[in-house]
């Protein structure tokens, strides 16, 4: 196998976009097949990519064509992996939404493949320029997709805002870029770190000062205040299934670049951050925490919720120099929960919605147990994982986190964090109270549970269980050990030569 | 040869699993014949006993222990728990016959279930049971033993509540479940306690062995107290044994394979198998052994006044229980399992001996509503008769010999005193036991134009079957002073005491002595009841029979309270003080959550402007740090 192997998930999905939009020119083709075609080749990078999943390497493929700004090494194996199951799941959960009589057409296949390939090459990407352009692709087809269905208003209004505010924080990062190389004639990561080496004897403020610009861009990409106003108006104004994949899918990959980043280069630098993340992290969880109480509309809840997740996911981000390869460990994992159950319960929320028109708020789920009990109990799974009780997925990856900050020393950022989750019992519990203890139904014309999505969002219910009780139970059956070793494992191919 | 000990407990396992997921398809679609479930249920108790006697053939030829290792089931820090099995002669000679009793009663059962609707689900649970048994008694560590453990008791309470249209059968199954609840709670203390001191070994018997040394003989002390109250729950001793009256009411093969020949015994065994432990703490096995005396007289006292016929069996399996303990407790874990082997023959042998009575008087279980059975049920009748010499003493019956080592064990120990209750005890043994029999076989006056109910093969041939048993079991531990060679003692050579000094003529007048004591038992029974008279209404009352008001104590002193502190909690405490304190904190929080929606304005350019605004926040921060 040579070079050609490592690059092959990225060759499947990108050469895949453009197959499905040479196609969806033909009006032959049924939008389902189209996204079978589409899922064919997610499929397939999914098993080229698994090939080399928790196997400690690091590759610069075709270095005399690249020049080493494309790198595959265990951690981008293991960030495409989340990736690619998200594209998957986004497919399979929207299989029954994404329909022309909707104005999905097979673009929109394309669309997304162009956006997963994107956030691939984001992650595989090792140098700044590369990124930026790897960001670009990923949020255009984003902004594109978001506002697919141009009858709605709500789409479009959401689109164009995630359009101007994601330029301008693209803006930032480029000129953050530009920084970086008058700083240190660089824009290669791992090379731009030994210019900033204290031993050198260079003034690096203005390398703080871009560092500094493309942290506010990644900021601003997954959510954190004061960057955050965003989230709740783009989340809530997309077709669910794409809120699904924004929400769990789009974090990954940039947490994926941003941790590399830091990793590689910026040990230096992170020092001059402490204090500004502290005050961010602690904002960020106050912010998405009152935001999600005030909210009436599940679906905006969610989003709100979701800061408060980013808020999480930034104090083990903080404690990297501290503890770092347990930090990484604990990041990678608290995605990877996040990414599952986030994914279920914007995919069944969307399953629940089937109609467009409606808006689903917490009144409309009182005594939905009595009409639909597994769904109920999937959304339950769901609302528990994300507050992190025990026996969940959730749990363990906060667990992590949690124990992560106070052995770090942010005691601080505990608590909160600890005051954040206590609270946000309430907003995810409402639901479910509000399921179970009432006696009857408001929702009554929720399709069963038939074809693909039910099935795919019960396997997503089951994973969330298996994360959070599952360890080596049943015999010879990965477990969490094993998510952790290898994320471990990832953590650690980022140093290797 | 090693994995055979995992598929000694997987046979079981999976074919619970199957009639499980059969039962199931048959309750939401149509329908399936009774072959579907049965048949795997009977094949597979079989399949461990013959896996078992592999085992056991090449333990006994080639005299080595087998460990088994499949995968790691737990790491904790740096110790790993392995799913791990070991059979070495005591857990495979306890497989042997809980399997092959398990395999006799599952005969018995498919016929004693045979009109019952919830017949699969019956088998499932009593799969699932043989394989948790199985699991607790071949586990190679505390952890992997605790699995089943609770496995056998969530089957117990399962069981128990089988027939849960009855909400007196939920309470009993209920009761059971949190009697169990509190012993699991002393043993998984114990359990932790152990732990604390193997991070650097392992939790497996033979790492935790190495340690035991170690460990300050007080929390030593501590930890083997704390484990025999699991063993108390589970086996029903003082004070955890109220549950085991009420389990009775579970479908009558549970009694006798569960709450009789198996599940019960798991406490005895735990002891044998932490001998080495026990061993280093002699203080706390005389307390062992005095709990095991006290519960077998007083069970013994009480079953003299019963009149359902499984409660009287249910005391006495308390009671021999109670010998059991007395024998592991002084040290002699040989004498203690022998009881236990044989006892499973005769007990389960009693309780299907009691079905088969009940079956075919239609589910009469009040002794004195029956009579004058001899005549009716001839077989049913030779096989009770075998059963009960065995389980009083009288030789050559298999209880006797058991029996007379446990005797033996606590004179030559010098607990003279445990001795004589021990042997007050079996007297009364022979007493309740020859009562029930005389008046459920015997009497005069009885209505005999009753209709007897007939009770088909499947249901004699194993009852037959553990007659034999019960007959020849306790031939193997023919002590030397009879002629014979005790091969018990010697195959369970390590869990043998050692000093046992005695006399032969000693030896033989406690022997003669033991005998005498039940066959004045016997007698007194026979005079009071062998001409029963039925038209007689018998009186139950008295302290006796209303079981010392135990049962009334406890809740007097222990449930009563609870509830009450829970009402004030409930009524009190959570609603003046913690929910006001909530409910006021949260109604600033959601304040909080409308103000900050108020910055959610859905305005565009105010929102690049917040983010700007952030941008200029952190470069004069930076700007401030950078100096």
């Amino acid at each position: 196998m040579g070079d050609i192997s490592y690059l092959l998930p990225l060759l499947f999905v990108g050469v895949g976009a453009v197959v499905l939009m040479l196609l969806s020119y033909t009006k032959s083709l049924s939008i389902s097949s189209i996204a079978k075609i589409a899922l064919g080749f997610l499929v397939l990078a999914f098993i080229s990519n698994v090939y080399y999943f928790g196997e400690l390497h690091k590759v610069y493929p075709y270095e005399n064509v690249f020049f080493g700004m494309i790198v595959s090494d265990t951690y981008s194996v293991y960030f495409n992996s989340i990736l690619l199951v998200g594209a998957i799941a986004t497919i399979l959960i929207g299989w029954d939404y994404f329909r022309p009589d909707r104005r999905f057409t097979g673009e929109f296949f394309s669309l997304l493949l162009f956006s997963t390939f994107g956030m691939m090459l984001l992650v595989q990407s090792a140098e700044l320029l590369s990124a930026f352009i790897a960001l670009e692709i990923a949020s255009l087809s984003l902004y594109v997709m978001i506002g697919f269905q141009t009858d709605n208003i709500r789409r479009v209004e959401a689109s164009y805002r995630y359009l101007v505010l994601g330029s301008l924080s693209g803006v930032l990062f480029l000129f953050g870029t530009a920084l970086i190389y008058a700083s240190t004639k660089t824009t290669f990561l791992g090379n731009i770190g030994v210019e900033l080496l204290p031993q050198t004897g260079k003034d690096i403020s203005l390398a703080i000062g871009g560092a500094t610009l493309i942290l506010i861009t990644f900021l601003f990409k997954i959510s954190a205040f004061p960057f955050q106003n965003w989230t709740i108006d783009v989340y809530d104004g997309s077709p669910l299934p794409v809120s699904a994949y924004m929400a769990s899918t789009f974090k990954v990959a940039v947490f994926a670049f941003m941790l590399r980043f830091v990793a590689m280069d910026l040990g230096y630098i992170k020092d001059y951050w402490d204090g500004l993340l502290m005050g961010v992290i602690i904002l960020t969880l106050a912010y998405g925490t009152f935001l999600a109480l005030a909210q009436n509309n599940l679906k905006r809840m969610l989003a709100s919720s979701s800061i408060v997740h980013t808020g999480y996911l930034l104090i083990a981000f903080v404690s990297i120099d501290i503890i770092g390869e347990s930090a990484s460990s604990s990041i990678i994992y608290y995605l990877i929960a996040y990414f599952l159950s986030a994914m279920g319960a914007f995919g069944l929320i969307s399953y629940i919605s089937s109609s467009d028109k409606l808006r689903l708020t917490y009144e409309d789920f009182k005594g939905f147990s009595h009409v639909r009990p597994y769904m109920s109990a999937m959304l339950s799974i769901f609302m528990l994982s994300l507050a992190g009780l025990p026996g969940t997925i959730g749990f363990i990856g906060k667990f992590y986190i949690f124990s992560g900050a106070i052995e770090a020393g942010y005691t601080v950022l505990a608590t909160s964090a600890i005051l954040a989750t206590f609270i946000s019992i309430y907003y995810y519990f409402k639901l479910i109270a509000l399921m179970y203890f009432y006696p009857s139904p408001i929702l009554s014309n929720v399709p069963p549970l038939k074809g693909l999505p039910p099935i795919f969002i019960g396997f997503i219910a089951i994973a969330v269980l298996w994360g959070g009780i599952g360890n080596t139970f049943i015999a010879f059956f990965p477990s969490i050990d094993f998510l952790i070793d290898v994320a471990k494992l990832s953590h650690r191919s980022l140093f290797l030569q | 040869m090693n994995t055979l000990l995992m598929w000694i407990v997987l046979s079981p396992l999976l074919t619970s699993i199957f009639i499980g997921m059969v039962y199931m398809w048959g309750l939401k679609y149509h329908k399936l014949a009774r072959q579907w479930y049965i048949v795997p249920a009977l094949i597979s108790p079989f399949v461990s006993f013959v896996l078992a006697c592999f085992v056991f053939w090449e333990i006994l030829t080639q005299n080595n222990i087998l460990v088994y290792k499949p995968y790691v089931w737990l790491s904790i820090e740096n110790v790993d728990i392995y799913m791990g099995f070991l059979g070495d002669k005591l857990s495979i000679l306890m497989v042997l016959f809980v399997s092959f009793v398990g395999w006799m009663i599952h005969i018995y059962a498919s016929a004693y279930m045979q009109d019952d609707e919830g017949e699969g689900k019956f088998f499932f649970y009593f799969n699932l049971f043989l394989a948790s048994m199985l699991l607790l008694v071949l586990a190679d560590g505390p952890l992997i033993m605790f699995i089943g453990w609770e496995g056998v008791g969530v089957c117990s309470y399962l069981l128990i509540g089988f027939y849960f249209r009855v909400s007196q059968n939920v309470v009993a199954g209920n009761k059971a479940f949190i009697v169990n609840r509190v012993g699991d709670f002393g043993f998984v203390i114990g359990m932790v306690t152990l732990f604390f001191y193997c991070t650097d070994v392992g939790f497996d018997y033979a790492s935790i062995k190495q340690v035991v040394g170690n460990i300050p003989s007080f929390t030593l002390a501590f930890i083997g107290l704390m484990l025999f109250v699991g063993a108390m729950g589970k086996s029903a001793q003082i004070p955890l044994y109220v549950w085991l009256p009420d389990a009775m009411a579970g479908p009558t093969p549970v009694s006798a394979l569960i709450h009789a020949a198996t599940m019960v015994t798991a406490g005895v065994y735990m002891v044998a198998r932490f001998n080495f432990l026990y061993e280093l703490i002699p203080q706390v096995g005389v307390f062992i052994a005095y709990v095991g005396a006290l519960s077998a007289f007083f069970a013994a006292i009480i079953a003299t006044k019963q009149t359902d016929i499984k409660k009287i069996l249910a005391y006495s399996t308390m009671s021999q229980l109670g010998y059991m303990f007395i024998a592991v407790g002084l040290g002699g874990y040989a004498s203690g399992v022998f009881h236990v082997f044989t006892h499973a023959f005769f007990k389960a042998l009693l309780f299907m001996g009691a079905g088969a009575v009940m079956t075919a008087l239609h589910h009469e279980q009040d002794i004195f509503k029956m009579g004058g059975l001899r005549q009716k049920l001839p077989l049913v009748h030779g096989c009770m008769l075998v059963a009960t010499l065995a389980l009083c003493g009288i030789p050559p019956f298999a209880g006797f010999f058991s029996k007379d080592q446990i005797l033996l064990e606590a004179f030559a120990s010098g607990h003279y005193l445990l001795w004589s209750i021990a042997t007050l005890t079996a007297g009364l043994s022979a007493y309740y036991m020859f009562r029930l029999f005389f008046v459920v076989f015997e009497g005069k006056n009885y209505n005999s134009s009753r209709h007897i109910h007939r009770l088909s093969k499947t249901m004699q041939v194993p009852i037959f079957v553990l007659a034999i048993g019960s007959l020849m079991a306790g031939f193997i531990g023919v002590p030397l002073v009879l002629g014979g060679d005790n091969h018990i003692a010697s195959y369970l050579f390590e869990w043998t005491k050692k000093s046992l000094h005695v006399e032969h003529s000693i030896e033989f007048a406690l022997m003669g002595l033991s005998v005498t004591v039940a066959l004045v038992g016997v007698v007194l029974a026979y005079v009071k009841f062998y001409r029963y008279d039925f038209k007689k209404e018998y009186v139950s009352k008295g302290i006796v029979y209303n079981k010392f008001y135990v049962d009334e104590f406890y809740h007097l002193l222990i449930v009563l309270p609870l509830q009450s502190l829970s009402s004030f909690i409930a009524s009190r405490l959570d609603i003046q003080i913690i929910d006001a304190l909530i409910m006021g904190a949260c109604r600033g929080v959601i304040k909080g959550g409308r103000f900050v929606s108020l910055l959610q304005n859905a305005n565009t350019r105010f929102y690049s402007l917040l983010m700007m605004c952030g941008v200029s926040v952190f470069f004069i921060y930076l700007i401030l740090v950078l100096g």
